[in-house]
């Protein structure tokens, strides 16, 4: 077989695997729903336990392997043999970034100066030196630049609940206005397929997220860059693709050119989507290639082909400097950004954001910070569609974390998906008994809404849905004067601080839908005790982060999912 | 709520209308045609002193056929290629030994006599409080309704009309279509404890085929139920007191708080159904605001004695 023919095949090989692993993950996102009514039964977890950047990032960052995935490890050693292979074979955003590249001839020419290597394509090292110095000191921002939480986020926040309201909107369309001609009727062809998008991709209601539209615009902004460059993201940009590169600076299988039949018709560097230099012999940049074998594809003089070489041997590879400088300059870079997001009162322990109510089983905000890669998944899982993104309610070291917010779902009584589903244990996968305990929140009323309180008028139906099996919102009976001046005999709420576990029903089904009377505050939360109003026999911590009852918790879930 | 024109109003009325009207007809047809007045309430217990040994899941089944059998079967509601909606109480993601949600026995059984009747399709579904996936399956409904033969339906947030209640109280209110379309509603709810209402008994169980902001309807509960059951227009209700919930209605959650009565009762009279589950929580019929009200304005009999009731008891 030649070499052309070789690369052919391995090229369709690749392209078989990538489209694969792209559908693999967009199954797993969806099938990201509590099946069993508590949590998902597939690992949906799976490429973020892949995922190195995760696995070393949330090790340095909580300086513990409790709660991380060492399959990073796989990734890792596989990059030490075959270089960047994950970013050209596996990655499914660099895959999406493929297919919109492969449209870019059709809006610009392209030319042998945007397929050149580009210094600025050290980028993305600054960026992973600069990302891990913070997550080292303890401020996990890995997940904002990650590739898989990047696009697992963009998908299952913005992608699909577009898609969901196209669909259904079409779907609802037709089956109102009911076109048919005689006894055929269009809706009996929309209907199945309808049924099946929601039996099998949505799964749910429509959910909708606030403050999502920065997360669209990042996720357009990386896949149009493609019509810039190819591959602009993973070129630049990628901390991931940074890492490997890293990693890949010595492979052993590496990409040999003979300079004897090369004609210089660029035809590789044009082919080349990572610019990694396939034209000059000798000076191939294994940090940047994705082993594609495209540029073996493309030689017409069958001049170029992958092959063995022992670590030992240093042939065969130019060197893209990364510079001790700039290397220093991108740590002290990452280290005045820790700062600045660290000077905040919130940070410290200062002030507590009512809004701010985390999922079930979330440790307390500095060790949840240290763990959260902001990648959705407990988002997209939570059947009520409560949990959304944060944008300021967290600062700048929380964007895009998960907060309930109660106005639009609350934390469903007999589930624990959330903390099922999170790849870096931010939130503990706590048995549904003990995350049934867990207080994440207080409900607290305003009365001057309350209809009761303040229009005499019946209601209660905050205590209707208090799911506390002896109901944490109970009611008195008192006599109030209504606005007409009639007195009744009213039903009047109250909320048991020692029960209410902050769920949030109670807000989201109030009859006030723009601000509810009753409303859910951060305030006895069991993960903050400086943040907890109420006095109770067990006493309090010093340590306003010392969420006391997770302690045994953790370590018991860590040997139920890793033996150790 | 969806933006429906005037048009749609005109036309929903009129297919509303016109379904109504047919199967009045059809109704009163066959009333003409029997021989014998059927009777129009059955109650079927499970003997109480075996109770406590009966397979709850086919004492269901027995008690839920026995009680439709002594109506006349369902022969008598359900024709050749009718669709058919059965209306469950799956308001809540509750196991059913919680009786917070209608036995799944009692709900599959109906299904299949349902189908066993020509039924060209049965659906299965309500507007829960909780997660509807969630609700339906940890229910036990889902599976025993395909089990049997049905379809369970998610209902669909934009596909709820406003439809014209011109009841006493409300004008109109926005309702699921699919089921006003259907043959025949069978309503089939469980008897339980409400923190505001007392009782959660069939025609509050109508309150799973309104959308819009439902919260609302607990500002004057009796009127509100009263005009949507006399929208409805209830042809066979079917009471599920295999187990009752007895307080912290009504999604209660505390096994302390469920009886297990082994009782099925089914008729044509809503109110007088409702009268009889009050007086299974230990209540007057005429204590309930929304059992009151309806009989007030002429739905049904407080006083379900007057019914004849055809008892039946199984061992």
């Amino acid at each position: 077989m030649s070499v052309t023919s070789r690369a052919r095949t391995i090229i369709w090989i690749r392209r078989t695997v990538q489209t694969m692993v792209l559908a693999g993950f967009l199954y797993l996102l969806t099938a990201n729903r509590p099946a069993d009514g508590a949590a998902p039964t597939a690992p949906v977890d799976l490429f973020f336990d892949l995922d190195p950047l995760a696995m070393v990032s949330t090790w340095l960052s909580t300086h513990t392997l409790a709660g991380v995935s060492l399959l990073g490890l796989l990734v890792l050693g596989v990059t030490l043999v075959f270089g960047r292979v994950f970013c050209g074979w596996f990655c499914p955003f660099g895959t999406l970034h493929n297919a919109v590249a492969s449209l870019r001839a059709q809006f610009r020419s392209v030319v042998v100066r945007t397929e050149e290597f580009s210094r600025w394509q050290r980028t993305k090292y600054f960026i992973f030196i600069a990302l891990l110095v913070m997550t080292a000191l303890g401020a996990q921002w890995i997940g904002v630049l990650d590739p898989f939480s990047l696009l697992y986020r963009s998908v299952s926040l913005t992608v699909l609940p577009a898609l969901d309201i196209a669909v259904s909107s079409a779907a609802n369309g037709v089956y109102l206005s009911d076109p048919h001609l005689g006894p055929l009727h269009l809706r009996d062809l929309t209907e199945p397929v309808y049924r099946w998008w929601q039996d099998r991709v949505t799964a749910t209601e429509l959910r909708v997220f606030s403050g999502t539209g920065v997360i669209f615009l990042v996720f357009t902004a990386a896949l149009l860059l493609n019509l810039v460059r190819n591959r602009f993201w993973c070129r630049y940009l990628c901390p991931l693709g940074g890492m490997l590169g890293l990693f890949a600076f010595r492979p052993l299988l590496r990409l040999t050119s003979d300079p004897a039949v090369c004609n210089s018709c660029l035809k590789c560097t044009l082919s080349c989507p990572a610019a990694a230099q396939p034209e000059k012999p000798g000076e191939w940049l294994s940090t940047e290639c994705f082993g594609c074998w495209n540029c073996v594809s493309s030689c017409s003089n069958q001049g170029l082909d992958f092959q063995w070489f022992p670590p030992t041997r240093k042939t065969s590879t130019g060197d893209v400097d990364i510079g001790r400088r700039r290397a220093m300059a991108s740590a002290v870079g990452g280290l005045a950004a820790l700062s600045m997001m660290r000077i905040t009162p919130a940070a410290n322990a200062k002030t507590f954001n009512p809004d701010l109510i985390r999922p079930p089983g979330a440790r307390a905000e500095p060790d949840f910070l240290q763990r959260c890669i902001k990648c959705g998944l407990c988002m997209q899982t939570c059947p009520s569609g409560g949990l959304q993104p944060t944008w300021a309610e967290a600062g700048l070291e929380g964007l895009w974390s998960p907060l309930l917010v109660p106005a639009i779902g609350w934390c469903e009584f007999e589930c624990h998906a959330c903390g099922q589903v999170c790849p870096t244990e931010a939130i503990m996968p706590l048995p549904l008994p003990e995350k049934k305990q867990v207080k994440i929140g207080l409900a607290v009323f305003d009365t001057t809404r309350c209809l009761p309180f303040a229009y005499g008028r019946e209601c209660i139906v905050c205590e209707e849905h208090c799911p506390v099996p002896t109901k944490a919102i109970i009611f008195e009976m008192r006599e109030v004067a209504g606005t007409d001046g009639v007195v009744r005999t009213l039903k009047i709420p109250r909320v048991i601080p020692e029960l209410c576990t902050g769920c949030g029903i109670c807000e989201t089904k109030c009859v006030f839908k723009d601000q509810a009377a009753i409303r859910i505050v951060s305030a006895n939360e069991d993960r903050h005790p400086a943040n907890q109003p109420i006095l109770t026999g067990g006493g309090m911590s010093g340590d306003p982060y010392d969420g006391g009852p997770y302690e045994t918790t953790e370590s018991e879930s860590d040997e139920a999912k890793y033996g150790y | 709520m969806s933006g429906s024109t005037r048009r749609d109003f005109l036309k929903t009325s009129a297919l509303v209308g016109g379904g109504l009207m047919a199967t009045d007809f059809l109704a009163l047809t066959r009333a003409a045609l029997a021989a014998d007045p059927l009777p129009a309430m059955a109650i079927a217990r499970w003997d109480e002193a075996s109770l406590a040994d009966a397979d709850l899941a086919l004492a269901a089944v027995g008690l839920t056929e026995t009680a439709i059998a002594a109506l006349g079967g369902m022969d008598r509601f359900v024709s050749e290629g009718d669709t058919v909606w059965v209306k469950p109480n799956i308001g809540w993601n509750r196991r059913p030994e919680l009786a917070a949600n209608t036995n799944p026995d009692v709900v599959g059984t109906l299904v299949r006599m349902c189908r066993e009747a020509g039924a060209g399709s049965v659906k299965v579904g309500d507007h829960p409080c909780h997660p509807a996936r969630q609700a339906y399956r940890n229910s036990g409904i889902a599976k025993a309704v395909e089990a049997a033969g049905g379809k369970m339906v998610y209902l669909d947030q934009k596909r709820y009309k406003d439809m014209p209640l011109g009841g006493e109280f409300l004008e109109k209110w926005p309702i699921y279509l699919e089921i006003v379309e259907a043959d025949l509603v069978i309503n089939v709810p469980i008897v339980k404890h409400h923190g505001l209402t007392k009782c959660s008994l069939a025609m509050k169980n109508y309150m799973g085929v309104i959308g819009g902001n439902r919260s609302t309807w607990h500002q004057n509960m009796a009127a509100c139920v009263a005009d949507i059951t006399r929208f409805m227009q209830p042809k066979l209700t079917v009471l599920d007191a295999v187990r009752v919930l007895t307080d912290h209605g009504p999604q209660g959650g505390n096994l302390d708080d469920v009886d297990v009565r082994g009782i099925v009762a089914a008729g044509t009279d809503i109110v007088a159904l409702d009268a009889f589950g009050a007086t299974l929580l230990g209540h007057k019929p005429e204590e309930i605001g929304i059992v009151a009200a309806a009989a007030q304005s002429g739905l049904g009999t407080l006083d379900f004695a007057s019914l004849n009731p055809v008892e039946k008891t199984l061992l």
